[in-house]
């Protein structure tokens, strides 16, 4: 398997975590995050610097990263999940602003413009293929341990109690449940989620720049889940598969092989052919399955 | 007729600007099993519920909640605590969980803190089983089209509220229209549940209800509500027989 490819599926195996954890915080928590390349940026840059500057164990470092992340979603969430879905949505945004913000100023921690790097793979093999390979697996295995959570959760005492809160959260109040401190500690964990995925990230880049953490991250899984469809977890899955494997590697792999033939001036015009494609299934989408590719015959229904 | 209270209402106050909305002096409620509480429209009924049930907050005053003996100012207690305290209610307004089904709703309602935890993937089988026996006693007492899928009329919603009210086994429920949308034979079906959990668990109920038959039949103690306080106290006979309750209320 080509480098090219490797890195590929790895970023496929990602952003279907990052859509799982998506669904999970949006479709079963209600809470409306527009701020996961914060938890996602915060962890990859925390992971960097804990291996390459202050040289810790790859292991150790991604537990602590991943507990600083939920930490700080602990507290954001305390200070924000009392207030309304806009409000939420606007703090996170805001949240992911400040990290972002922070990458670019601080640049003796985090090199600023200049990047922070090298991360190297957790291990160290004869092949620089197999590394990779190891490390695609994993990805895959732990992205897949995230669906099968995010599928599993609906059928739980712990998944009604989240929908319950999603759906009314004063008549699940009046429930003797206790909706702000799950509601704290539910963000708290798959904001977890996001953060671990964000430190996995830093292997595959090797070296970090701020523009990797832009709002794109954050609207890629947002429209990933909205165009698979967000009432189940395989419409994240669908979702990514069409937004970065079919548009971002697949086409792009078929259009280069178009410009090989027709020559640089079709190359010039592939990135816009791309967009327009992609928009053109964004419309279809919309008008003809407006809950989504893999939509329910109910809508609002998570059965 | 039972004795002892549950509730001590102590110069409740709710204003709303300058409008006051509830004032209430002194009183006591839940010493019977089952009691009304009536009043023409605008009387201050849902607000007291409101403000008993923690929904709103009280501008003055004090509210207290008494178990097994103990005394707890309950006037600042979220809604949550309350209702672990054992003080619930049922909504007037139809409320639902779109994104449960009957059977789903009566799980949560049943299941114990310790099993809703986000790490415990594997525990539903057995929260199953533990509510098997209890919510198959109500669906055999209630009639569903669908159990397992959702509640679509606004009776079955509505009796599904009582339902998971009476499964967190309260020692005082508040109950707004509580038979409001219900056919003849659910409001038969829900009094027949309300009575027997007052008579066998020493529950106690408060009804807010217009339907003035079904107070009359059903309520051991009345409280007549006008103008944001509690007028008058007593049996039903007392209360319908009462000139101001008819000149308020029952004459309209």
């Amino acid at each position: 398997m080509s480098s090219y490819w490797i890195q590929a599926i790895s970023f496929v195996a990602i952003f279907i975590a990052l859509a799982g954890s998506l669904y999970l915080q949006s479709s079963i928590g209600g809470i409306t995050n527009f701020g996961i390349v914060g938890f996602f940026g915060v962890a990859m840059y925390l992971y960097t610097i804990f291996v390459v500057t202050l040289a810790m164990p790859p292991l150790l470092a991604l537990l602590a990263v991943v507990g600083i992340v939920f930490v700080v979603a602990l507290v954001l969430g305390r200070v924000i999940l009392d207030l309304g879905p806009q409000s939420i949505l606007v703090a996170t945004l805001a949240f992911a602003t400040i990290i972002r913000h922070l990458a670019t100023v601080l640049e003796g921690v985090t090199g600023a413009a200049k990047g922070i790097g090298t991360v190297k793979m957790p291990w160290d093999f004869e092949k620089t293929s197999d590394e990779k390979i190891l490390f695609m697996v994993v990805l895959i295995v732990l992205a897949a341990i995230v669906l099968l959570y995010a599928a599993k959760i609906k059928k739980t005492p712990y998944g009604r109690l989240m929908l319950s809160i999603k759906d009314n959260e004063v008549l699940s109040e009046s429930l003797g449940k206790a909706t702000l401190n799950h509601k704290v500690i539910y963000f708290a964990f798959t904001s977890a989620i996001i953060g671990l995925f964000g430190a996995l990230t830093a292997p595959i880049y090797t070296y970090i720049f701020p523009h990797f953490i832009l709002a794109d991250v954050t609207f890629v899984v947002w429209i990933a889940l909205l165009l698979g469809g967000r009432m189940s977890v395989w419409g994240a899955v669908v979702g990514i598969a069409v937004t970065k494997f079919l548009f971002d590697y697949g086409i792009e792999s078929v259009l280069s092989a178009f410009q090989v033939r027709m020559g640089p001036a079709f190359g010039a015009m592939w990135p816009n052919i791309k967009l327009a494609l992609f928009g053109a299934m964004l419309i279809a989408i919309f008008m003809f399955r407006p809950n989504g590719i893999v939509s329910r015959k109910r809508e609002g229904s998570l059965q | 007729m039972s004795s002892g209270k549950v509730i001590h209402l102590k110069n409740v106050v709710k204003r709303y600007g300058g409008r006051t909305v509830n004032d209430i002096n002194d009183k006591v409620l839940g010493e019977c099993g089952i009691e009304g509480l009536i009043g023409p429209n605008g009387a201050g009924k849902t607000t007291l519920i409101n403000l008993i049930s923690n929904k709103i907050s009280l501008t003055e005053g004090q509210i207290s909640f008494f178990k097994d003996g103990t005394e707890i100012d309950i006037s600042k207690s979220s809604i949550d605590k309350l209702s672990r305290l054992g003080l619930v209610r049922s909504n007037q307004i139809i409320q639902d969980f779109d994104s449960l089904t009957i059977m789903d709703s009566m799980l949560l309602s049943l299941a114990a803190s310790k099993q809703e935890r986000f790490y415990k993937l594997f525990g539903d089988k057995k929260a199953r089983k533990m509510a098997e026996e209890e919510i198959a006693w109500y669906l055999d007492f209630f009639h569903f089209n669908n159990p397992n899928g959702h509640a679509d009329s606004a009776g079955e919603k509505k009796l599904l509220d009582i339902i998971r009210c009476m499964m967190l086994k309260p020692k005082y429920a508040l109950m707004d229209e509580p038979t409001a949308g219900l056919s003849e034979d659910q409001t038969q079906r829900a009094i027949e549940l309300m009575k027997k959990r007052t008579t066998e668990e020493g529950m106690r109920i408060l009804i807010v209800e217009h339907d003035l038959d079904l107070i009359w039949n059903v309520c051991e103690k009345i409280h007549f509500m006008s103008e944001g306080k509690i007028l008058l106290q007593g049996s039903p006979e007392e209360i319908k027989c009462n000139e101001m309750v008819h000149n308020k209320y029952i004459g309209e």
